[in-house]
Formats: C-alpha cells, sequence, structure tokens
C-alpha cells in the first residue's frame, strides 16, 4: 500500500520534454505547457549563444581543437551543434593564412567559448528542471496552485 | 573594426574591455535561472535584474579584493 502511494506520487519522468528541450532549448517546457516559461529560457540560451558566437566568432564552437569545452557546450542543442559542423566545414580546411582572421585570439576566443558553454550548462539545468516538471504549470499558475495550498 | 565580419569573424575589438562582457553573461544566466525559479510573472524582469546587479557586485568585489592583495598586501610580504 505504501509503494502505490509512493509511486502515484513520484513526480514522471517526461522523456520527449527532454530531448525537445535539448534540440531547441525552452521547447521542452512549451510541450508541457509552460509557455512563457519555454519562451524565456529559449530567449536566455539563445541570447548566450549569439552573443558568444558574436564574439569569439564560430570558431567558438569547436569540438577538435577545444573537446573539453565542447562538453558543456553541446548542452545547448542543436544550434551549437549546427556551429561546430559550420566551423568544422568553414573556418577548419583554411589555409593557416586566411585563418588567421577567422579564429579568435585570446579574450575573444575565451570570452566566445565561455558564452556559449554557460548557455550550454544553464540548458542542462533547465533539463533537470524538466525531469519533474508538472504539464500544464506556468508562472501564473503555478502561483494559483501554491495559493489554493496555503488557503 | 569595418572590416569585420560578424559571426564569422571574432570581434578582437573588444580585447581592451573583455571584463564589461561580464554583464550580458550574467543577463543571460539570470534570465534562464529566474524563468525557472520565480513563482510571480509580475516580478519577473525586476527579479532578473537584481540577480545580475548581485553577481556583477559580487565579482566586482572579488576582483577588487584580489587586485589590492596582488598590488598591496603580497609587496608588504616581500619586505624584509
Amino acid at each position: 500500500m505504501a509503494n502505490n502511494y509512493n509511486n502515484a506520487n513520484k513526480p514522471p519522468l517526461n522523456i520527449a520534454a527532454i530531448i525537445l528541450g535539448w534540440i531547441l532549448p525552452g521547447l521542452g517546457h512549451i510541450s508541457l505547457g509552460q509557455k512563457r516559461r519555454g519562451f524565456l529560457i529559449m530567449g536566455g540560451v539563445l541570447f548566450l549563444v549569439v552573443c558568444g558566437v558574436l564574439i569569439g566568432g564560430i570558431d567558438a564552437v569547436d569540438h577538435k581543437n577545444d573537446g573539453l569545452w565542447f562538453i558543456p557546450q553541446v548542452w545547448g542543442g542543436l544550434i551549437v551543434v549546427g556551429i561546430d559542423v559550420l566551423n568544422q566545414a568553414l573556418i577548419a580546411p583554411l589555409p593557416v593564412v586566411e585563418k588567421v582572421t577567422r579564429v579568435g585570439l585570446s579574450h575573444a576566443n575565451e570570452i566566445g567559448t565561455l558564452f556559449i558553454a554557460m548557455a550550454g550548462l544553464m540548458n542542462f539545468v533547465v533539463l533537470l528542471d524538466l525531469i519533474g516538471a508538472v504539464k500544464s504549470e506556468d508562472l501564473e499558475r503555478r502561483r494559483t496552485t501554491q495559493d489554493r495550498r496555503a488557503s | 573594426m569595418l572590416g569585420w565580419t560578424p559571426f564569422l569573424e571574432p570581434m578582437n575589438a573588444m580585447q581592451s574591455w573583455w571584463y564589461l562582457l561580464l554583464i550580458p553573461l550574467v543577463f543571460g544566466i539570470s534570465v534562464i535561472y529566474r524563468a525557472l525559479r520565480v513563482e510571480d510573472y509580475a516580478i519577473y524582469w525586476q527579479s532578473v535584474i537584481i540577480m545580475t546587479v548581485q553577481i556583477v557586485l559580487g565579482i566586482g568585489g572579488i576582483a577588487i579584493a584580489l587586485g589590492m592583495f596582488v598590488q598591496w598586501v603580497i609587496p608588504l610580504l616581500n619586505q624584509p
């Protein structure tokens, strides 16, 4: 009986939402009905990724030369994988003379890489939040639920 | 700067003011984190700004403390 009670209260494992949340940050929450939260997350992650690429160029994501940085970055979703593919296709094959102007050096590379790594790590936190997220529980609705509990 | 191709080439003009990029970095992190944690949407942007200011001031304070330690305290320790 106690096991049945625990299973009934166990939060659902939203595998589909987690996969969607990786494909496009925020999409997991949107798929659960939490549209405002999802769009805010999407805006935040995309803001960091766009800023990172603007500062460091597309060379800011490079799984071959910056493999350790790519581990946090890849949690930012398909857009980060796409940037890496572009980097490998457009920048990596260039001769050294042409590559010099396209590859970020010093702070430009460091900060650009850091921005995208932080976007990936924050999206990882978002994906963790999706594990126990309840369907159709948006920001205002969450407050209403708490108000009900309090009253 | 005029020959710069955004997104394809790095923004090398920021080499001298790179530390100011802490502000957009922290702002982006705050937008995501507060979206997960805030319970009342009406105070969302307010809480984002508060979190941004708190982190920037915290990191700025640590930077000043470390700078003072390196510039003043360590030279004092080296004196005979």
